[in-house]
C-alpha cells in the first residue's frame, strides 16, 4: 500500500486488527496525551500494531505518512495461516509474550502512579506554605509536577481522583480553566508527605504512625474535647484525667487507661501532662492533659487514610 | 540434498515423560529452555536458607522459560514435576531453527514485544525526567529563602522524589549554583545549599519549558520601548488605579511609545491586573517577574 506525504495512515482510538510494516519512507506517530512531545519516527523495517493484530487494539497512535511511504498490511488472517503451519508451542509463546508485555504495562502504569505520589504532595505542600491559601489552581499543580518528575496531567487527575475518594481534597470548578484542588485541613498533606518521605528514607514506619491503642485514646480524647463545649485556648484543649479514665472505659472496648497506655503519646508529644509524668506512678497522679487539638485532629486523619493509601492508587 | 523445504532443517522440540520429584529445570543448570506442559502438574519452587516452598503450580498448556530463553532473562526457580507428567522441552537450537523458518514480519513482532517488555521493565529502575536541571529547579524554587540545608539531605529527598541518580544530582547543583540561583558552601558530609531568590528559579523553569517548546519566552522577546514601559510601571504605587485611556496618557506624559496595540499587549503580559469600575492598576507579582527575568537574562540563558 501506498501513502502519499502527509497522509493519515490511522487515527488513534480506531479500531484495527492488522499490523503496519514500513518497506520504505517514514511514518509519524502521535498521541493525543503526549500532545507537543517528539514524534515518534518509524522508517524502513519498523513495525506497527502487533496489539492490533494479535488482540484486535484498537490503534494507540495516529500514524502519518512523513513522506511517500510503502507500507505492507498483515492481516489476522495471515497471522493464522502462518500460526497453522508451525508447531502449537509458537501460539503459546506469542500469547505468553503479549501477557507478559500486559503485565509489564501495568506494572509501570502503577509504579508511575506511585512515584508521581509524593511529588504532587510536595508541591502541594509548598504551595500551602507559600501562600497560605486552602487551595490551588488545577492548572499550576499540573504545570509544576510535570516540571518536577514528567508526571502527565492524566496521570496527576488520577492520583487527585484517589486522593479525593478517600475525603483527602476535593477537586473543585466545573471548567478545565477554573478548576482548582482544596484542602480541609492545611497540615494533612504535608503531614502525608512527611509520613512518606520517612518510610522512604529510613525504611521504617514513621512516628505519625500510630498504633491502634494510641489512635483509641486520642479519638477518646477528641470525643471529650468536643462534647466539653470548653472554647480552645491557644489552640490546646484540656481534659481532666478522670474525663478520660470514664470515658475511655465507655468507648475503648474494655481497655484500662494507665500510665503506660498515655506513655508513649507523651513521649511523641502529643499529650502534655499537667506535672511531671512517671510511667510507674499510677495515671491520677497527672491531673489534666492538654494537647493540640488540630494536630491530633489531623493525625487521626493521616492515621485512617494511611493504610488504605497504597490500596486506593493501584 | 537441497529439497528447499525449510521444515526438514527444524530441530524438533524433545517430549518426555516424568515422574513425580522429578527436577525438570535447575536454575544452577545454566540451560535455557522453553518448558511446556503438555500432562500433568509441574510446581516453580524456590529454596531460601533450605527451606522448600512453592512459588507456583503449572497446569497442563503452561510454560515457563520465554523470557529466559529469548531474553537471557535469569529464571531463578526449579521447576519439579509434582506428579508423573508429559513436557515438551525447546532447547536453544530448536528454537532458533524454528525462528529461522518464520516471515520476517512475525520475528520482529516477537522482537518488539519482548524489547518493549524489557524497556518497560527497565524504566521501573529510572528516572522519568528528561530535563533534571529543570526538575531541580521546580524543587529547590520550594525552598525557604536563605536557609541553608545539608545537601546530602537535599540529594536524597530529591532522589526519592524523581529517581535521579545522586551523581546527576551532584552536577545539577553545581549548574544552578553556577547560575547564582544558589549556594553552594562547604564540601563532602558538610556541604550546604541556599537558594538566594527562588522566584529566579521558578522563572528558570518557565524558561526551560518555553524551550523545550521551541517557543519564544515573553521576557526575552520584549522590545526596548516595552522595556522602558515596564520600568515606568514598576516605579508606580501599586494601588494607583485608572482606566485604560488615563494609564495610555500617564505614558504619553512620561514621553513614553504607547498606542492601543502597546496597551493591549502589556495586558496579555499580564502587568495590569483589572479593578473595580473599569479601572486597572499594576500587577506587582508580574512586574517583578518580568524585571527579574530581564534583569537575570544571562543566568537564565547560562551564558555566563
Amino acid at each position: 500500500m501506498r501513502i502519499a506525504t502527509g497522509e493519515y495512515v490511522c487515527l488513534e482510538g480506531d479500531k484495527a486488527n492488522t499490523l503496519f510494516i514500513v518497506k520504505s519512507g517514514m511514518l509519524v506517530g502521535s498521541t493525543k496525551a503526549d500532545a507537543g512531545a517528539p514524534l515518534q519516527n518509524f522508517g524502513p523495517g519498523s513495525i506497527v500494531g502487533e496489539f492490533s493484530l494479535l488482540e484486535s487494539e484498537p490503534r494507540d497512535l495516529t500514524l502519518r505518512a512523513a513522506e511517500d511511504t510503502e507500507i505492507q498490511v498483515i492481516e489476522q488472517s495471515t497471522l493464522q495461516s502462518t500460526l497453522d503451519k508451525h508447531p502449537g508451542w509458537l501460539k503459546s509463546i506469542l500469547t505468553f509474550l503479549t501477557a507478559r508485555n500486559r503485565i509489564a504495562q501495568e506494572n509501570k502504569r502503577k509504579n508511575d502512579l506511585i512515584q508521581a505520589l509524593p511529588s504532587l504532595l510536595y508541591v502541594f505542600s509548598a504551595h500551602l506554605k507559600e501562600t497560605g491559601a486552602d487551595s490551588i489552581p488545577l492548572s499550576l499543580l499540573h504545570k509544576k509536577i510535570l516540571a518536577l518528575n514528567n508526571t502527565p496531567d492524566e496521570e496527576t487527575d488520577n492520583l487527585l481522583a484517589s486522593l479525593e475518594s478517600l475525603g483527602l481534597l476535593k477537586v473543585c470548578g466545573a471548567n478545565d480553566s477554573d478548576k482548582s484542588v482544596k484542602v480541609e485541613s492545611l497540615q494533612i498533606i504535608p503531614l502525608l508527605y512527611e509520613t512518606l518521605q520517612y518510610r522512604a528514607l529510613n525504611q521504617k514506619v514513621s512516628p505519625n504512625i500510630l498504633s491502634m491503642t494510641e489512635q483509641m485514646v486520642l479519638t477518646t480524647f477528641v470525643k471529650i474535647a468536643r462534647e466539653s463545649n470548653v472554647p480552645l485556648q491557644n489552640g490546646l484543649c484540656t481534659i481532666t484525667t478522670e474525663q478520660l479514665k470514664a470515658e475511655a472505659k465507655k468507648s475503648m472496648h474494655g481497655l484500662t487507661l494507665t500510665s503506660r497506655t498515655i506513655a508513649p503519646l507523651v513521649e511523641k508529644n502529643l499529650l502534655e501532662p499537667s506535672s511531671s509524668f512517671d510511667i510507674h506512678a499510677p495515671l491520677e497522679s497527672v491531673s489534666f492533659f492538654f494537647a493540640d487539638f488540630e494536630k491530633i485532629l489531623d493525625l487521626l486523619e493521616l492515621n485512617r487514610i494511611f493504610p488504605l493509601l497504597d490500596k486506593s492508587l493501584v | 540434498m537441497i529439497t528447499g523445504d525449510s521444515r526438514q532443517q527444524v530441530i524438533p522440540p524433545t517430549r518426555s515423560h516424568v515422574k513425580a520429584g522429578f527436577v525438570v529445570y535447575s536454575p544452577d543448570s545454566g540451560e535455557r529452555n522453553i518448558i511446556i506442559l503438555d500432562e500433568g502438574e509441574l510446581a516453580a519452587v524456590e529454596r531460601t536458607n533450605g527451606i522448600k516452598s512453592t512459588v507456583f503450580k503449572m497446569h497442563p498448556g503452561d510454560l515457563v522459560g520465554v523470557a529466559a530463553l529469548l531474553e537471557h532473562e535469569n529464571f531463578r526457580y526449579a521447576i519439579e514435576a509434582t506428579e508423573e507428567s508429559t513436557i515438551t522441552v525447546v532447547t536453544e537450537e530448536c528454537m532458533e531453527s524454528e525462528l529461522k523458518t518464520l516471515p520476517v514480519w512475525m520475528l520482529a513482532v516477537i522482537r518488539s514485544l519482548s524489547s518493549k517488555t524489557r524497556k518497560l521493565k527497565d524504566a521501573l529502575h529510572h528516572t522519568r525526567c528528561e530535563n533534571t536541571l529543570k526538575s531541580l529547579a521546580e524543587y529547590c524554587s520550594h525552598l525557604e529563602a536563605k536557609k541553608k540545608y545539608p545537601l546530602k539531605d537535599l540529594v536524597r529527598e530529591f532522589h526519592w522524589l524523581t529517581r535521579i541518580p545522586s551523581s546527576v544530582i551532584g552536577e545539577e547543583f553545581k549548574a544552578l549554583a553556577r547560575r547564582k540561583f544558589l549556594v553552594l558552601e562547604g564540601n563532602g558530609e558538610d556541604a550546604t545549599v541556599y537558594t538566594v531568590n527562588p522566584l529566579l528559579l521558578q522563572i528558570f523553569v518557565d524558561y526551560q519549558n518555553a524551550t523545550e517548546r521551541n517557543v519564544n519566552w515573553e521576557p526575552f522577546t520584549l522590545s526596548l520601548a516595552q522595556k522602558r514601559l515596564l520600568v515606568k510601571i514598576s516605579s508606580v504605587d501599586q494601588s494607583m488605579s485608572m482606566d485604560a485611556p488615563a494609564w495610555i496618557g500617564f505614558f504619553k506624559e512620561a514621553k513614553l511609545q504607547i498606542d492601543v496595540t502597546e496597551w493591549i499587549r502589556m495586558q496579555q503580559f499580564g502587568w495590569f491586573k483589572a479593578s473595580r469600575g473599569n479601572t486597572f492598576s499594576p500587577n506587582t507579582d508580574k512586574i517583578k517577574y518580568y524585571l527579574a527575568a530581564l534583569r537575570y537574562e544571562t543566568n537564565i540563558r547560562g551564558v555566563l
